[in-house]
């Protein structure tokens, strides 16, 4: 051959169709390939060259392989344009198909199942039968694939002609690339299928493990895909697969090493053996670290990845930090998630050395790595507590550099660090205040706004400085506003001298009257009438105790983890979304119903920053969409407001009266009027109920009672309405109120907090915090076989395990202490004898099927009960340790 | 596990191949997909991420000598498999054309289009092998000549001053005869290592890695069995040392973190003496890629001082000492060091009679650049730049500057210790003599002295 291809994207003055037709025709054969080159070259450019189908076509029939082969791509493109004219090349397939030639035999089936055409598709079958058979593997791998093109295409032919029987033979093949192939148009079918196609046996088990070792690099990922879905019988088969997978782990590619991991971690879950557990650790850790030797755009399927890998398993890497240190030529994007990965797994042993990074990060270049920096200080602060004090060193000399968005990124995490430890690292407000001409980003004057508020007697000039951002209060962002709007109100009830005063007027009366928010005008709504009603109550409010932020870098549900670590190596787990949030291309019968909540869940991995830290969750009492109202409304109108959605107040009329033990007294009747109220969350038959003894002792009658929850940890919110009759002076009544878990959630952390609202048709809006306890909402699924929780209780860092000594606890006999804690939903699963002291292990479920693993310590008949809990949210422990003491009291 | 659409675009996002093998991805990808990696600006970072999602469509891509290679799809792929895929397929385009680039893809569409119908079928991955593709693919390549080499290019870096290697080899294709009509025998081992460290501002290693990968292109007719013979004191795997011979690690021995071989390498005898053995296919392919945190002598120790010198000025001094024999040279080493972003000038004054040296200040990125065509091993250099300021600073200034990042090559020369002992080919007949090239190289990866 001569010349250069480049040369058929050359056109001439003379009208190129014609010409081209001319040689298409011509009789010499050179003359005749070149014109087809020039007529693809033309097409790939986007030409439109379909007029002369007709002709291309004609040239098909030549024994030229080249020349076929042009022709054929020329066919799959216009085909479906031309389908009549697609008819004429049916003849020329069928006969190929026949070829003595494997490679032309192979060739018209390949092309064949490419045209999307009705016609060309019934002719198809026959040549296609006899190439599934064909003596040469060349010619039945492609006819595997083509099984998958002609059930796109008509999935019924599939079934009618017995192709998938055909294929399923194939799985058995010789030849490794055919099982491959095979394997492939399997999984694709049984994707699109509602009827089980492909379901993974112990046979074709080993037959796939066997051909794993032959296979092509890819064969080997398709087959390693294929076998991911089988599910072990037992230990002994998972360790098994295990060990023939391991050696892929030494392979060159990438997409073979990150399935082989895979499906480790899958067949993990069901081995039980601690060392074999170890020892698979011991082999992952080093093939998955050189992942991060690939090209950049591997590294960053691989962190993604690993970021997965190290929330279930921690262990793995927790002696490699050193590899995701940021090189300096890193792209932004491996960089953003390598600092991502050392937050997990900065610990109190390497943090010295992840604090000399972040710092030095702190100081390049790229502003948004810079800002990214500074909050992974800020976070580490937060995880540990040990070093937390290392970190807000090093922020501070951060912020002595006085780069503009460094100070204000540092300002924004140190907001975040005071409310992790309240009431520690005031001294350093000083430093702070000295930045605040600089910031103008919103969510950085937010939270130094938010520092002044909160600790405002303890800066002398608070006053001051909050005045000097009141100026410009008209035109600072919402976020400012309403930080503005709290802070100048706390500042008011710590001194309230003069000069708050004036300040409190000026913003009350522009948050209410200069404003067209909603939020903002509401907010300052319930600050005027709580100051001007009481503003001893305003106090109570305003300035309650805060709860405790936590850690947000362990922020994944353990629900969604899971489902995100099944599919390790799939574009599921690059986006950290399962598949069913992007991928379109999806059969509609198999759409899980609890869609929403893993793209809820997906959304808070997103904005880890959103809700929990954020400067408007301190004034946790305030509805954040609150209905406008637009002028002081009479009091009683106060509880819809306060709570938020009106409708949902329920009238009370139906008088039940259950019997109970003694409850706990929420509201005395010292501060209710005469109205005292005792309360307690129980759970019955699996359903949650607010247990409640209302007694009047005023000289009234009291009726008209209604309920209302505030916003919680656990969204617990009323079923109905609150069903107690009038009640004479003097008498009173029980009732159980059905409970809802997950209705209204309070973002934040969680807490033990239960805020209600009780109102009568003759009193004020009565309002009493209660403690929700936590064995009232283990669910009655939460027993766990002892492999299950062996390998849970593992497989959580020691971080999240979290003890407690109860001195006045006596525990009088196993049997009994099981009973009662059965009773509340707590299984028991083994025993043991730790000299004279007896261990116990207990599972439990909390709400959203998070694991709750218990152990406890005891020497029956003598005080003293250790309490150690597992959990992927240790932030519930201290509720759990509540519900302890209630359970044993005496 | 399988990808809808492969296309390969310019740095413009001219189409310069196309291919849909499923025809379900609607029409305009390629421009949804330029226009999105061009103004990517997501998460706050500037620079679009491999892959991306727009309206239920999957975008993988790399980029090779400066041209996108993008896949599409669907569905919930293995995304290390298409990026690997896409990376092969310009390997294997590679090995067939010589070259890579727009230019030799237009000289050659069809070969390619041929390739990529045997590459892939449907969307899923056939073969990536030349080898194999060798018996299905029939358009000979028409090679382009290396003209414009792309400094990107691996074999780019043998191009520049060894004398000893025979430059174009590296570029032939890998399937098309000479111009004498026969092929000349040769095998290429080469033995690549990119260094990464970083110096702590008092010169203390803080971290240093190696990644090493032998890499071979043969050019043997008749695909004879190769042996070849690593260091027989080479140890794989760091973890099971006791911590009471960690002496012994900063020996004679090599140790290895971790490393992994190409389908082709048979490992029987690697446990006793350390002997791969292969028979290569043909085109270019890593035999073994390694990975190594021993501890090594870096080839370069750089020193940095800054320091004010007056109200509105500092001065800068770097100074360079090439840690390497006086046979071995390196070349096109660069120079880095951000500069606070209130510089406003920088004047620079090179040593007496310095040669092959050229400095510059990039005002928009305040960035000092400092080049040196090549160093000799032993030899130290130095660099004073005056800065001038067009405010006071604040503070540390070190804190504001800085870190120095190094770029170097140099060929003939490896860290790890190491080595190709013998590389043995089964001899057809007595008068077979291929010429074997074992050549070693050392790049900077991340190369970074914190000041």
């Amino acid at each position: 051959m001569s010349g250069h291809d480049s040369k058929y994207f050359s056109t001439t003055k003379k009208g190129e169709i014609p010409e081209l037709k001319e040689e298409l025709n011509s009789q010499y054969k050179d003359k005749r390939k070149d014109a087809v080159k020039k007529v693809i070259a033309a097409m790939t450019v986007g030409k439109d060259v379909s007029s002369l189908f007709t002709d291309v076509v004609n040239c098909m029939q030549t024994e030229n392989l080249e020349l076929k082969k042009l022709v054929y791509l020329y066919l799959i493109n216009y085909a479906k344009s031309q389908p009549d004219l697609a008819i004429l090349a049916v003849n020329t397939f069928v006969k190929d198909s026949q070829d003595p030639n494997p490679l032309i035999r192979a060739l018209a089936v390949r092309t064949m199942g490419c045209i999307r055409v009705d016609k060309i598709t019934e002719y198809l079958c026959d040549p296609l039968q006899k190439c599934l058979k064909d003596d040469d593997p060349y010619v039945r791998k492609t006819a595997a694939v083509c099984v998958a093109k002609l059930f796109d295409i008509n999935a019924e032919l599939v079934e009618d002609r017995g192709f998938l029987e055909a294929l399923k033979d194939l799985i058995s093949d010789n030849n490794p690339m055919v099982v491959a192939n095979a394997v492939a148009a399997l999984a694709e079918i049984q994707e699109n299928s509602t009827s089980p196609v492909f379901e993974i046996n112990s046979t074709t088990l080993t037959k796939l493990l066997t051909a794993l070792n032959e296979c092509t690099e890819w064969g080997q990922v398709f087959i390693l895909d294929a076998l991911s879905k089988y599910k072990a019988t037992d230990p002994r088969e998972a360790e098994n697969i295990v060990e023939r997978v391991t050696p892929r782990l030494q392979h060159a590619n990438c997409a073979v090493v990150l399935s082989a991991v895979k499906m480790i971690l899958q067949q993990m879950e069901l081995i039980t053996s601690t060392d074999v557990i170890r020892n698979l650790c011991k082999k992952m850790a080093p093939p998955l670290v050189t992942l991060l030797s690939a090209e950049p755009e591997i590294q960053y399927v691989a962190l993604r990845n690993i970021n997965l890998i190290v929330q279930k398993r921690p262990t793995i890497l927790a002696h490699e930090i050193k590899v995701f240190f940021c090189k300096y030529n890193d792209p932004i994007y491996v960089k953003m998630e390598k600092l991502e990965i050392m937050i997990k797994l900065a610990s109190d042993r390497n943090i010295d050395q992840v604090l000399l990074e972040f710092k030095e990060y702190a100081t390049e270049v790229d502003v948004d790595f810079v800002r990214k920096a500074v909050r992974a200080i800020g976070r580490c602060a937060i995880k540990l507590e040990r070093a937390a004090e290392r970190c807000i060193s090093v922020l501070l000399e951060l912020i002595k550099i006085k780069v503009n968005y460094v100070v204000q990124e540092a300002i924004i995490v140190i907001k975040d660090i005071f409310r992790r430890y309240p009431n520690t690292y005031e001294s350093i407000i000083a430093t702070l205040c000295e930045s605040l001409d600089t910031l103008d980003e919103p969510e950085a004057k937010a939270s130094m706004i938010w520092i002044i508020g909160e600790y405002a007697e303890r800066i002398d000039n608070a006053d001051e400085l909050l005045e000097s951002f009141l100026e410009n209060f008209p035109e600072e962002p919402a976020q400012v506003q309403l930080q503005l709007l709290t802070a100048t109100v706390k500042l008011f009830l710590k001194k309230p001298t003069e000069r708050p005063q004036l300040m409190i007027q000026v913003v009350l009366q522009n948050a209410t009257v200069e404003t067209d928010n909603p939020d903002l005008r509401d907010r300052a709504f319930i600050y005027w009438r709580l100051l001007s009603t009481d503003p001893e109550a305003a106090k109570d409010v305003v300035l309650a105790e805060k709860p405790v932020i936590t850690d947000d870098s362990n922020q994944l549900e353990p629900s969604l983890l899971d489902e995100l670590l099944a599919n390790i190596s799939t574009l599921s787990s690059v986006y950290h979304k399962p598949p069913e949030a992007f991928v379109t291309r999806l059969k509609t019968s198999v759409q899980k119903t609890e869609d929403d909540d893993y793209v809820e869940g997906s959304e808070i991995s997103v904005n880890p920053n959103d809700g929990a830290t954020s400067p408007q969750a301190t004034s946790s009492y305030v509805p954040q969409q609150a209905p406008a109202a637009a002028a002081p409304a009479p009091v009683p109108d106060l509880l819809g407001d306060l709570m938020g959605d009106s409708a949902a107040i329920v009238p009370v009329d139906e008088p039940v009266t259950p019997s109970g033990r003694p409850l706990p007294v929420v509201l005395p009747a010292s501060s209710g009027q005469g109205l005292q109220i005792s309360a307690q969350l129980t759970r019955q038959d699996g359903q949650v109920f607010y247990s409640m003894l209302l007694e009047n002792n005023s000289q009234s009658v009291l009726d008209g009672f209604m309920i209302q929850f505030n916003k919680n940890s656990f969204g617990l919110a009323a079923v109905g309405p609150l069903q107690v009759p009038p009640l004479q002076p003097g008498s009173s009544a029980r009732t159980m109120l059905p409970m809802v878990l997950l209705q209204n959630m309070s973002t934040g952390p969680t807490s033990s907090l239960l805020q209600v609202a009780v109102k009568n048709n003759q009193q004020p809006v009565w309002y009493f915090t209660d403690k929700i306890v936590l064995h009232a909402l283990f669910s009655e699924d939460g027993r766990m076989e002892r492999g299950t929780f062996l390998e849970t209780w593992r497989s959580l860092p020691d971080s999240n395990e979290v003890q407690k000594e109860f001195t006045g606890i006596t525990i009088t006999s196993v049997e009994s202490t099981l009973d009662l804690l059965a009773a509340s939903n707590m299984f028991f699963i083994a025993k043991r004898k730790n000299g004279n002291q007896d261990v116990l292990y207990l599972s439990a479920k909390v709400p959203r099927d998070v694991p709750f693993l218990i152990e406890l310590t005891a020497m029956v008949g003598q005080p003293g009960l250790k309490c150690a809990v597992k959990t992927p949210t240790p932030e519930i422990a201290p509720l759990f340790f509540e519900a302890v003491e209630i359970l044993f009291m005496p | 596990m399988m990808i809808s659409q492969f296309f390969v675009l310019s740095q413009r996002g001219d189409n310069i191949v196309f291919r849909d093998y499923r025809a379900e991805v609607p029409k305009g990808s390629t421009e949804t997909f330029f226009r999105k990696v061009k103004f990517w600006k997501e998460d706050g970072n500037a620079e679009a991420p491999p892959i991306f999602n727009v309206d239920g469509v999957n975008y993988f891509h790399v980029k090779v000598v400066g041209l996108y290679f993008v896949a599409t799809t669907r569905v919930n792929v293995s995304p290390s498999l298409v990026l690997e895929l896409l990376q092969r397929i310009a390997r294997v385009i590679k090995d067939y054309l010589g070259v890579l680039n727009e230019d030799s893809f237009r000289k050659n569409f069809v070969l390619v289009y041929e390739l990529l119908d045997e590459v892939v079928d449907f969307g899923y991955v056939q073969t990536t092998s030349t080898e194999v593709l060798k018996s299905y693919v029939f358009n000979e390549p028409i090679v382009v000549a290396p003209t414009r080499l792309q400094p990107i290019d691996p074999a780019a870096i043998f191009t520049q001053g060894a004398k000893r290697m025979p430059g174009t080899a590296v570029t032939k294709s890998v399937v098309a005869n000479e111009p004498g009509g026969r092929r000349r025998e040769e095998i290429f081992v080469d033995i690549i290592e990119k260094i990464s460290v970083t110096f702590s501002s008092s010169g203390y290693i803080l971290t240093s890695e190696i990644d090493g990968t032998i890499q071979m292109k043969s050019y043997l007719s008749g695909n004879p069995e190769i042996r070849l013979a690593l260091n027989e004191d080479l140890n794989i795997g760091r973890g099971g040392r006791s911590v009471y011979d960690y002496r012994s690690s900063s020996g004679s021995g090599v140790i290895l973190d971790d490393c992994n071989f190409h389908e082709s390498v048979r490992l029987d005898s690697f446990d006793s003496d350390r002997t791969l053995s292969l028979v290569p296919p043909d085109g270019e392919f890593p035999v073994m890629n390694y990975r190594m945190t021993q501890e090594f002598k870096p080839p370069f120790h750089v020193n940095t001082l800054i320091e004010e010198a007056g109200r509105l000025k500092a001065e800068v001094i770097i100074k360079i000492r090439a840690e390497f024999p006086s046979d071995i040279i390196a070349n096109t080493v660069t120079i880095q060091m951000p500069l606070p972003n209130y510089t406003s000038r920088a004047s620079f004054e090179l040593e007496a009679g310095a040669a092959g040296q050229k400095t510059d200040f990039k005002e928009s990125t305040k960035m000092l650049e400092w080049n040196l065509k090549k160093i000799v091993g032993g030899a130290e250099h130095t660099l004073r730049a005056k800065l001038t300021f067009s405010q006071e600073f604040h503070g540390n200034i070190t804190k504001e500057a800085g870190p120095v990042s190094m770029t170097f090559t140099i060929p003939m020369y490896n860290v790890s210790k190491l080595q190709v002992k013998y590389l043995q080919i089964a001899k057809k007949s007595s008068s077979y003599n291929p010429y074997r090239w074992v050549r070693y190289v050392t790049q900077a990866n991340s190369y970074v002295a914190r000041i």
